[in-house]
């Protein structure tokens, strides 16, 4: 089911694919192929491929519980909003709360969680900015 | 006698000091990385990848590093497997089967010391053949035109696609994605913005790094909140067991033949380090039959088999890499997009232009296997004792540390969104049984391959005959044809049988 859904999918994408390619304008050309081809000849490889797929579906056991589910989509929402405020809060705050939600998903205690995330963004704060210089955020709270 | 004055520069390359320290720290760290559950080489190197770009070493010295991760995380990737029975990547599976009985009997010492002492001539042997067939594979290249190189790379998509993975249909639709991800962005030769959705942050095409980390690191984040569960496992305690100078006469020629026969599979394009320990395993199997067969219940012979293949396996698919800039397994194909990153382009002329890099890799590894033996060996309680780490301290380090390498290559949070974008669709291709180094492939040649395809009809004039033009694009055609139809015929003969 999961496969045939997928199939459809990329079915649907090789032709939009290609009819994206077919459009681009191209106002100079030195050579015979020019920059439609290569995306063209993908895109029928995909849609071949997609139709196999549609036809002949493997078989797919993955049934998540709906407490697992949960649990990857707050892990989905954790990193976009760790991608939110990482440059926003800067990476002391943004780790540090990110991170305390992630050991309290992998069953850590409340406590110890947070602990464990503050120590660990401060130390990588400073071992990561200082010591190895890379592009670390500051956050607009302490002045960055 | 070449062949010895250049691997003579690769020494004085791999031993500089800064060189030198950072062929131990990457085997350091690529044995924690191993060791740690979860963690396989491949996203060792995917997650320290951009923190080498970042700390602007040279080219060199950056390969020289994650090299280093990426064959010391295959020696660490045994430590799991032998006491916890849990492999921690693909080629380290043919490990527990004989490994963790020998564990279970109270050998866990005697395993481990035998598996590094495997792994070591195993990647000793294979660095051998390479310092030996590389300037042969890259005279041979220097030949190729673009028709050539064309084929050589249908011929490894065309391996992959029959050897790993599942099914053949879905390791193409993989190669197709991938390809199809490396046309986003300006066309270099007509200035045709294409796929960019107006986005300008995927004019230059989509980064190299954000596809990796997104695709491996954060997808393997979401598969282990899945199969998280709260039970601890239980390891094996270790023993005092030693391997004996007779545990090494004994399996000799077993690791002779596993050396041999890994690197032969990683050469091969698309192929790594999993088929190649499998393959060894059952030849084993096959050759001590009703002879004291103890295999799979602890018998030294199928633990050194695996461990001399994958290790050689993952050295010599670092032969096709750096002669014919085709890679021969998903980790090399990440080290690929790195040199390409660093605007190298691995090929023949490597060996010619920048011996510095080629030789100087070459001889950091045999530097590399050498440390590893020395840290594995008494280091070995130490790496044990990181198995006991949580999941819930290690998941937020990998997690800040994709996110600090992305956002500080370009500085623009864009490049997080987009590479938890990725994850979420790795995560699911996983789920519906895709493998994800067809799509590194495809993304890391997909330029490369438009290049000289659209050259090679330049030449010709839009005659695609071009594509058959001489004996070497024949050959390649032919054996392109074999890789496509031998496996089904394989199948077919067996089931006649």
């Amino acid at each position: 089911m999961f496969d045939r859904l997928f199939a459809g999918a990329l079915l649907g994408l090789s032709g939009l694919l290609a009819w994206t390619a077919y459009h681009f304008e191209v106002p100079f050309q030195y050579e015979p192929l020019g920059p439609k081809a290569f995306p063209l000849i993908l895109s029928a490889i995909l849609a071949l491929c997609s139709v196999w797929l549609l036809l002949k579906p493997s078989e797919n056991k993955w049934a998540p519980t709906a407490a697992v589910l949960v649990k990857l989509l707050s892990g989905v929402a954790l990193m976009t909003g760790y991608a939110f405020l990482f440059e926003k809060a800067g990476f002391i705050i943004s780790t540090a709360i990110v991170g305390t939600v992630f050991c309290i998903l992998f069953g850590e205690s409340t406590k110890r969680a947070v602990i464990y995330s503050v120590a660990l963004s401060v130390v990588s704060y400073f071992l990561m900015k200082h010591l190895l210089q890379l592009n670390v955020p500051t956050g607009m709270l302490f002045g960055g | 006698m070449e062949t010895l004055d250049f691997l003579a520069t690769g020494f004085s390359v791999a031993l500089a000091p800064m060189n030198l320290a950072l062929v131990l720290i990457g085997c350091f760290v690529g044995t924690l990385i191993g060791s740690l559950p979860g963690i396989g080489p491949i996203n060792g190197v995917a997650i320290l990848l951009p923190l080498a770009y970042a700390m602007g070493f040279p080219p060199e010295s950056a390969l020289i590093l994650l090299a280093g991760v990426y064959y010391g995380a295959e020696y660490g990737g045994r430590i799991s497997s032998i006491l916890l029975n849990v492999p921690g990547d693909a080629g380290a599976i043919m490990t527990t089967l004989d490994g963790y009985p020998m564990a279970q009997k109270g050998e866990g010492g005697r395993a481990l010391a035998l598996s590094a002492v495997s792994s070591f001539f195993g990647s000793m042997g294979a660095l051998i053949l390479i310092v030996l067939f590389a300037p042969l594979l890259s005279d041979l290249a220097v030949k190729f035109g673009p028709s050539e190189f064309v084929w050589l790379m249908t011929f490894a998509f065309t391996c992959l696609a029959t050897m790993v993975g599942s099914r053949p249909l879905k390791t193409t639709i993989g190669v197709v994605i991938g390809l199809l991800l490396a046309t986003v962005g300006i066309d270099p030769g007509t200035g045709v913005l294409r796929y960019t959705m107006d986005i300008p942050n995927f004019f230059d095409g989509v980064d190299f790094l954000v596809v990796v980390i997104g695709m491996f690191a954060i997808s393997e984040v979401l598969v282990l909140l899945e199969s998280w569960l709260r039970n601890d496992m239980k390891m094996t305690p270790v023993g005092k067991s030693f391997i004996s100078m007779s545990d090494i006469v004994a399996v000799k020629w077993v690791v002779l033949r596993s050396t041999l026969i890994g690197f032969i599979i990683g050469v091969l394009p698309g192929t790594g380090a999993s088929i190649g320990s499998a393959v060894a395993y059952g030849t084993e199997k096959r050759f001590a039959e009703g002879k004291d067969d103890q295999f799979g219940k602890g018998d030294i012979r199928g633990l050194a088999a695996p461990e001399a293949a994958n290790n050689a396996s993952a050295a010599g698919s670092m032969l096709p890499m750096l002669t014919l800039g085709i890679p021969g397994s998903g980790t090399t194909a990440i080290l690929l997009g790195a040199l390409l990153m660093f605007n190298i382009t691995p090929g023949p002329l490597l060996f010619e232009q920048q011996p510095q890099i080629a030789w100087g890799l070459i001889a950091s590894m045999f530097v590399g296997n050498l440390a590893l033996l020395v840290m594995n060996l008494p280091l070995i309680g130490m790496f044990v004792r990181l198995l006991s780490i949580k999941q819930s301290y290690l998941v937020p380090i990998i997690v800040m540390l994709t996110f600090i390498g992305i956002y500080s290559i370009h500085g623009d949070s864009f490049d997080l969104y987009f590479m938890v974008v990725l994850g979420v669709f790795a995560f699911i291709l996983r789920k519906l049984g895709f493998s994800l180094a067809p799509v590194i492939l495809g993304l890391v040649l997909g330029a490369v391959l438009e290049q000289n395809l659209r050259r090679a009809l330049s030449i010709s004039g839009g005659d695609w005959g071009i594509l058959f033009n001489g004996p070497i694009t024949i050959t390649l055609a032919v054996a392109t044809l074999i890789a496509m139809v031998a496996p089904f015929i394989l199948k077919r003969l067996k089931k006649a049988k």
